[in-house]
């Protein structure tokens, strides 16, 4: 296929949108629509293995030099595409028909778009680009939040999109400071500039830019809002999954590539970041007692580890790191989803109320299992591969911090997986009764093989994804299984004699910023990083 | 006149930028809070213009195809594109932002940041 083909990942799905908007009733867009996703696998496929070979990159307009808009797909876009594509099929697939559905036109129009801006973010190279299709990420993922009429929490999407705008500015900012030194948009060309630059007189711009991706990717201190605005009444769990499985990570994308474009400046300060970020998300997780808080705090630790881990510094780190984000994809959206059909099952979305899961749907329970395996980093699962690659690049202090990042971790799904024994407390629909869901079962059980699958073969996938030849020493391996082992035996012993009996720190339940606390944290972050970039 | 590499017309951009940030910390009314964001994009548009203009450079629009122009007496013509781009995007947040208070004003009946979220924390707390 001839390189122009980059250019259709991003109309196609945004033509799709208006297509089924404008022209199907609801019954055929809905197939159209799944149709269509499952279709879109094969291009992102293709992509896939043709970046095997060499980058694909395409100017828009053909011009010359760096004057038009540069699409380019590496092996690392590729990924990111052929993720995005699977993960819109997967939530596609699962909310086909739903009881609760509502789902109309105007939600498979968003849906569709929103791809199409992923995709597109995750191909451009072009600095102004990457300003516009975040934007338009931004407001489509505010409507979708908004979604629900009758329970729709106005005003966390109008926080969501007032603090998006502010960092927006910021970047913007950056960027203009950017083309004032480079004079080009382009990420390849700015950087071949950049990098004969001193580090201190890109503090602004590169403090600017940092600040805007770091509050996208939600790390600390920004790191309360953005599980707060996608766990409210109004979202659904499959906004839910999408924003933690894709949406955080075109932020971590992002972060990836500007530090790239900087030459790797300021990786300790994001070193430091990350684990923090990572041990507050921990704990923010323990305390909560919604379902989907829980999740979505649990989202940000392993955020944390991932930008830990991209910031150590080490080959093996990286590429760890890299085949977490995909990893972490796959087992959040199965998490959420499988949560979704629990607390629908159970009329309540509090952990402390849905007891005996496993025997209600054993399906589902085992999917989310799987999956739950799969974040805690069990032996044979996708989990333990990339963490055990991430870990590494890590010595001394870090790797012990990171141990106790993932004991944090085990503790709240141990937690969590208190929902699958024991018997039900109140009234529980009986699976299936009000109509087929055959389709959402064999959707999160098809996460949950997929995890199994990327951890028996995860050496393999990683050379395939990132062609990066790794190779697993059996008996670091086996330290590390050991590690696992102990870590579960402590976080149970833990849970059984600490947690289960009280709520753990109860007033971080309800910790929420309001927008004028988080307008500080995010002015702290830059004023930080500014004296950090331009005094050290 | 530069003070360090900046040019000290690209300074005032800056200083509103910062100020209308800091206005949104202390303020606690929403519809500042909306002209505030208004400001710094302005203030950002304003900064992407002193870039690519100077004093005494003419449009880049070229009125006699023939001519041959210096280069350097012609405004950038890509940051004035990109803002255009830019005041667009502006606008139609803007727009949005605006529609969600106004119906949040309808349901709760104030514009102040901390009642609001005090009674948007009761009426949409997650239900368990």
């Amino acid at each position: 296929m001839p390189p122009q083909m980059l250019t259709f990942f991003v109309i196609v799905p945004v033509l799709i949108a208006v297509f089924l908007y404008v022209f199907f009733t609801l019954k055929i867009a809905r197939v159209i629509a799944i149709a269509v996703q499952a279709a879109f696998m094969v291009p992102a496929a293709w992509l896939l293995f043709a970046t095997q070979e060499s980058e694909i990159a395409v100017t828009v307009g053909d011009y010359e030099g760096f004057l038009g808009i540069i699409l380019r797909a590496d092996l690392l876009a590729a990924v990111f595409v052929c993720l995005t594509v699977f993960i819109f099929l997967v939530v596609g697939i699962y909310t086909v028909q739903t009881p609760y559905d509502r789902t109309k036109r105007l939600y498979l129009f968003l849906i569709f778009l929103l791809e199409g801006a992923l995709i597109g973010l995750f191909l451009t190279r072009d600095f102004f680009n990457i300003f516009v299709l975040v934007e338009v990420s931004t407001v489509v993922v505010t409507i979708l939040l908004m979604y629900d009429r009758e329970r729709r929490n106005l005003f966390a999407g109008m926080t969501f999109l007032m603090v998006n705008i502010i960092v927006m500015q910021l970047y913007l900012f950056g960027l203009g400071y950017i083309y004032m030194l480079t004079g080009v948009m382009d990420m390849e060309a700015a950087s071949a500039v950049l990098y004969t630059m001193d580090d201190r007189s890109l503090a602004l711009p590169y403090a600017l830019i940092m600040t805007s991706i770091a509050s996208k990717c939600s790390l600390l201190p920004m790191l309360t809002w953005l599980p707060k605005v996608n766990s409210l009444t109004g979202s659904r769990f499959t906004i839910a999954a999408i924003m933690s499985g894709l949406h955080i990570k075109a932020g971590v994308y992002l972060f990836i590539r500007f530090q790239d474009v900087f030459g790797g400046m300021g990786t300790d300060f994001f070193l430091v970041i990350g684990i923090i970020t990572a041990v507050a998300g921990v704990i923010m997780a323990l305390s909560q007692t919604d379902v989907r808080l829980l999740l979505a705090y649990s989202t940000i630790a392993q955020v944390g580890l991932i930008i830990t881990g991209l910031s150590l510094g080490d080959g093996y780190s990286r590429v760890g790191s890299l085949f977490h984000i995909v990893n972490h994809s796959l087992f959040k959206v199965a998490l959420f989803l499988c949560a979704s059909q629990i607390t629908y099952l159970y009329h309540t979305k509090d952990i402390r109320k849905i007891r005996g899961a496993l025997r209600q749907t054993p399906l589902i329970a085992a999917a989310n299992i799987m999956a739950i395996l799969g974040i805690i980093g069990a032996p044979l699962f996708n989990g333990s591969i990339s963490k055990y690659f991430l870990m590494s690049g890590a010595t001394g202090a870090t790797e012990w911090i990171i141990i106790l990042i993932n004991l944090g971790t085990i503790l709240a799904f141990v937690k969590y997986a208190a929902i699958f024994f024991g018997k039900p407390l109140g009234k529980v629909r009986t699976e299936g009764g009000d109509e087929p869901d055959f389709n959402r079962r064999a959707v999160v059980l098809g996460l949950g093989i997929i995890c199994l699958a990327l951890g028996i073969g995860g050496a393999q996938a990683m050379d395939f994804l990132f062609d990066a030849p790794v190779s697993l020493s059996f008996w670091s391996y086996l330290e590390k299984v050991g590690i696992f082992a102990a870590s579960v035996a402590i976080g149970i012993l833990i849970y059984r004699y600490a947690i289960s009996k009280r709520e753990f720190l109860p007033k971080l339940n309800g910790l929420s910023l309001s927008f004028q606390q988080i307008c500080v944290s995010i002015g702290a972050f830059f004023a930080v990083l500014v004296i950090y970039i331009g005094v050290f | 006149m530069t003070v360090g590499d900046i040019h000290v017309l690209e300074i005032f951009p800056i200083l509103v930028f910062f100020i209308s940030f800091f206005g949104l910390i202390i303020s606690r009314n929403i519809v500042k809070a909306i002209v505030l964001i208004m400001l710094m994009q302005t203030s950002v548009i304003l900064f992407w213009l002193g870039l690519g203009a100077r004093l005494g450079n003419i449009p880049p629009i070229f009125q006699d195809a023939t001519e041959v122009y210096d280069p350097n007496t012609i405004a950038d013509p890509l940051p004035q594109a990109l803002m255009l781009t830019a005041i667009i995007i502006g606008i139609a947040v803007t727009a949005i932002n605006i529609t969600l208070l106004n119906a949040l004003f309808r349901k709760y009946q104030t514009v102040d940041w901390q009642p609001m979220q005090d009674l948007a924390t009761v009426d949409e707390r997650p239900e368990s």
